[in-house]
């Protein structure tokens, strides 16, 4: 591994989630033990078998989006308004003075999922062709009278590259630009070739993360379908329960988490505050299920970290709470760390915000080092001989620099991420 | 020193043939893949023609075809085009001689495709035409009845990246970048930059990709991108033609097997050619069209370039983007010639896409492969179509015949909707 003599420092962040719009409100509300999941209240889901999820409470991306951009919205489906809105945040919070920026060195790298078309738009085409016989449509129809009733910017709106194609439009960012579509690992991923592109010289200020939602009627009747999703016991926030005997599916949720990464002389140059450094970073296929490829992410990013375990304040896992994950999960953080590191899994209070999840998660660790007060883990109650390791289940102070940040999907697509408090 | 990176392996299934040579005979010929779209009934849309893979039976590349029966064309095309580049790589069966945690794959493989016909029908079925609402209840029963589980998990955007790594026991990291138009060639890139740096000695990369159904062609009809040429559909495309009107969407794979040098070596692998240069930037302007001076073309072009070592004036071929809508084909121009200089004129341009059509997130790493075919059998494939000269785009296009010319180093252009460029620089391999 070619170590760069580019050092690479998070200056700011930004997330909006189901507990809070600023790190510091999040990373309060988790250590309060509060939940975001709760029953969706902002449609009617009455006829679908899961009913919960983790909302971001009266989400209003013209809060955040300068004035004379706010036209822009309307071509944005709510990811990708969740996407702007989190840049916007970590602008602000980093103070950058973006006309001092060199606009060909600021660069976006996003995670990003599927988006699914917001319904209505296609309904009054829908109805000219079909006698609504269930999969009986007329595309002569369609295609004669069907396309003059449908938005023009239509599929513009739904592009999984919009993410970070409007935000670098919104803020001149003509830097290298990426879309990492590789589900829930998406925005660990995506801060991981961030983190490369930086020690590569491509550029000194990037602004990398993700911005997911699912909560609407087309990706929840379909995630219905095909995902592991957790039932509903009476008690909402109860339902996520990341390695728990006890669990039984993940909750969605919904969300933007976003940092700035900057070269350290970059930052030192316009007096940032400084949150934490990027040590390492690693990613590999689980393709036997043991845990093998997550062992070998967390160690290619120690290896190149230069860190050993007694440098590790604690695994930010990803935590999915499905049976099979969460037991390839902690085989793989076991076979690094035994149990003798402890474990936290933040999406049990607010669901998996699927491709915001990783960063919105690492946040919170940031915010841990900042204040010294770590999370515990919201609902591990009952330990699970499948998941061997040790989860911490109420607040403690931090004790060591180091965290790392494993993400995963369902199929096996795994990384991980080391960051350092931050020292001179 | 930096690592190299060679390219040992290639696959491809596209509108002019399965595999890769059979497509480049056919590229060199001149041959138009286009015609009526025959997938779903288009004959009232605006655009009634594309480039389909036609007769394409994924029991013809992988021995267990039934694995892959819930999947989409993208992961069917993208099984067999890598099927084949692990084959051409010496890379099959799955028990050869290689570390495959240090395997990856980085692809830029597309959206699967939706179930049109219950998704319209679903709507129509739950929509209060009065009130202009739907009833949420009734799409969700009907929902839960009608789609077809297996099909809705496949068009998530991770599917493809992961089925190859599980069926090709691919253990590195596992990357899927959707960059629109670029997306492959990012692709590419991405994972050129991978080996580089140590993450990986090889990667499985390219694309895979079909738009040609009902909401495709409907999403870029209403962005008037797509030609709605009136006659011969083998005659739309028209890339730097004056009367050029859009692109004609294609669809398909292409797929190679890139790896550090030493190791490539040390297996003893056929080399095709070295992957010398990689950029990535944004025009930052609109997310409809690109930036009129060219702007993120011109800073991804020369910076592709650079990265190679390569001094232009040995750039001897250009594969564009070439997408033969108005905008793309002049401003692509304009890079070239602000990159090139005097030389731009002197530089043989083409696009594939005239005979193919727009293989959208696949084009890049189908062209890629173009490239390395041209240097190895000394033709340039033409621009077909090319018939009257458009005065802001007047560089030679290789029109209408092959060319025959050795060219040492290839840049291949792909730009996408949102300002997401992509340019790769490939060169003849000499020790």
């Amino acid at each position: 591994m070619v170590a760069s003599s580019r050092r690479a420092v998070i200056t700011g962040t930004g997330a909006l989630t189901p507990l809070g719009n600023d790190a510091a409100t999040l990373h309060a509300s988790l250590l309060q033990g509060q939940s975001g999941v709760k029953k969706i209240t902002n449609f009617d889901i009455s006829a679908l078998p899961i009913q919960i999820a983790g909302e971001i409470p009266g989400f209003d991306a013209k809060n955040y989006v300068d004035k004379k951009d706010r036209k822009a919205l309307r071509v944005m489906a709510r990811t990708i308004q969740l996407a702007v809105s989190g840049a916007q945040c970590v602008l602000n919070d980093t103070k950058v003075d973006k006309a001092k920026l060199d606009k060909t060195r600021f660069g976006v790298v996003y995670g990003a999922g599927l988006i699914a078309t917001e319904l209505p738009e296609m309904a009054d085409a829908a109805v000219l062709c079909t006698d609504g016989t269930p999969g009986n449509v007329d595309l002569d129809v369609w295609g004669e009278k069907g396309l003059g009733v449908i938005q023009p910017l239509w599929m513009l709106k739904y592009l999984p590259n919009m993410l970070a194609c409007q935000v670098s439009i919104l803020h001149d960012a003509q830097g290298p630009n990426n879309s990492i579509t590789q589900s829930d690992v998406a925005s660990l991923l995506a801060l991981g070739e961030t983190f490369r592109l930086l020690g590569r010289d491509k550029g000194d200020f990037f602004l990398t993360g993700g911005a997911e939602s699912k909560i609407n009627l087309l990706s929840m009747t379909r995630h219905c379908l095909f995902e592991e999703l957790a039932h509903d016991p009476g008690h909402p926030e109860r339902a996520c329960r990341p390695f728990d005997k006890n669990r039984d599916g993940m909750v969605i949720g919904e969300g933007t988490g976003v940092i700035a990464l900057e070269e350290l002389n970059h930052a030192r140059s316009r007096g940032a505050k400084i949150l934490g450094e990027v040590l390492g970073f690693g990613a590999a296929f689980d393709q036997k299920k043991d845990g093998g490829g997550v062992s070998r992410a967390i160690e290619a990013a120690m290896k190149e970290a230069g860190i050993s375990n007694a440098d590790v304040d604690h695994v930010n896992a990803h935590g999915v709470a499905t049976k099979i994950n969460d037991r390839v999960e902690a085989q793989g953080i076991h076979k690094v760390f035994g149990d003798k590191v402890d474990v936290v899994a933040f999406k049990s209070y607010m669901g998996n915000l699927g491709a915001a999840g990783g960063l919105v998660e690492l946040i919170v660790s940031l915010e841990a080092m900042r204040t010294g007060q770590l999370p515990g883990t919201l609902n591990y109650e009952t330990p699970d001989s499948d998941c061997p390791v040790k989860v911490l289940n109420k607040p403690r102070a931090m004790s060591k620099p180091c965290v790392v940040k494993v993400g995963m999907d369902q199929t096996g697509q795994c990384s991980a991420v080391v960051v350092r408090a931050w020292k001179e | 020193m930096r690592k190299r990176i060679v390219i040992t392996g290639m696959g491809a299934i596209t509108p002019l043939g399965h595999n890769v040579r059979e497509m480049f005979d056919n590229l060199i010929a001149g041959k138009s893949g286009i015609g009526p779209i025959t997938r779903f009934n288009a004959r009232k849309f605006p655009t009634t023609f594309a480039a389909e893979v036609k007769g394409f039976e994924l029991a013809n590349f992988v021995k267990d075809a039934s694995r892959w029966k819930n999947c989409g064309v993208n992961s069917r095309f993208a099984a067999a085009a890598a099927q084949q580049a692990l084959t051409d790589a010496g890379l099959m069966p799955e028990n050869s001689n290689v570390d495959r945690t240090r395997f990856g794959v980085y692809l830029g493989s597309g959206e699967g495709i939706q179930d049109f016909n219950n998704m319209i029908s679903l709507i129509a079925r739950a929509y209060n035409k009065e009130t202009r609402t739907l009833d949420n209840p009734t799409f969700e029963k009907d929902g839960l009845k009608y789609f077809h589980a297996g099909h809705e998990s496949e068009q998530e955007l991770h599917t493809t990246p992961a089925h190859l790594a599980d069926y090709f026991c691919l253990e590195g990291p596992n990357y899927n970048c959707l960059t629109a138009c670029a997306a492959s060639s990012q692709a590419i890139g991405e994972a050129l930059e991978m080996i580089r740096h140590g993450d990986a000695d090889m990667m499985l990369t390219g694309g895979s990709h079909s738009m040609i159904h009902p909401f495709g062609v409907t999403g870029f009809n209403l962005l008037t991108a797509l030609s709605t040429f009136k006659g011969d559909p083998t005659k739309a495309s028209r890339p730097f033609d004056l009367h050029r009107d859009g692109f004609v969407l294609g669809e398909g794979s292409g797929m190679l097997v890139i790896e550090e040098l030493e190791h490539a070596r040390k297996r003893g692998a056929k080399i095709y050619a070295e992957l010398t240069g990689y950029c990535s930037t944004a025009d930052a302007f609109r997310v409809t069209d690109s930036h009129p001076e060219g702007r993120g073309a011109i800073a991804c072009i020369a910076g592709a370039i650079q990265d190679s070592g390569v001094p232009v004036e040995k750039i001897g071929y250009v594969n564009a983007h070439g997408t033969s809508t108005q905008v793309n084909d002049r401003v692509e121009t304009i890079g070239i010639k602000s990159v090139f200089g005097a030389h731009a004129y002197k530089t043989p341009v083409s696009s594939i896409k005239s005979m193919m059509g727009h293989l959208i997130a696949a084009a890049g790493a189908v062209e890629l492969i173009t490239c390395v075919e041209s240097m190895r059998t000394g033709w340039l494939p033409p621009t077909m179509n090319y018939e009257t000269p458009d005065p802001e785009c007047d560089l030679d296009y290789i029109p209408n015949k092959a060319r025959q010319a050795k060219a040492e180093h290839c840049l291949s252009n792909s730009f996408g909707f949102g300002g997401q460029n992509t340019s790769l620089v490939v060169s003849a391999f000499h020790n």
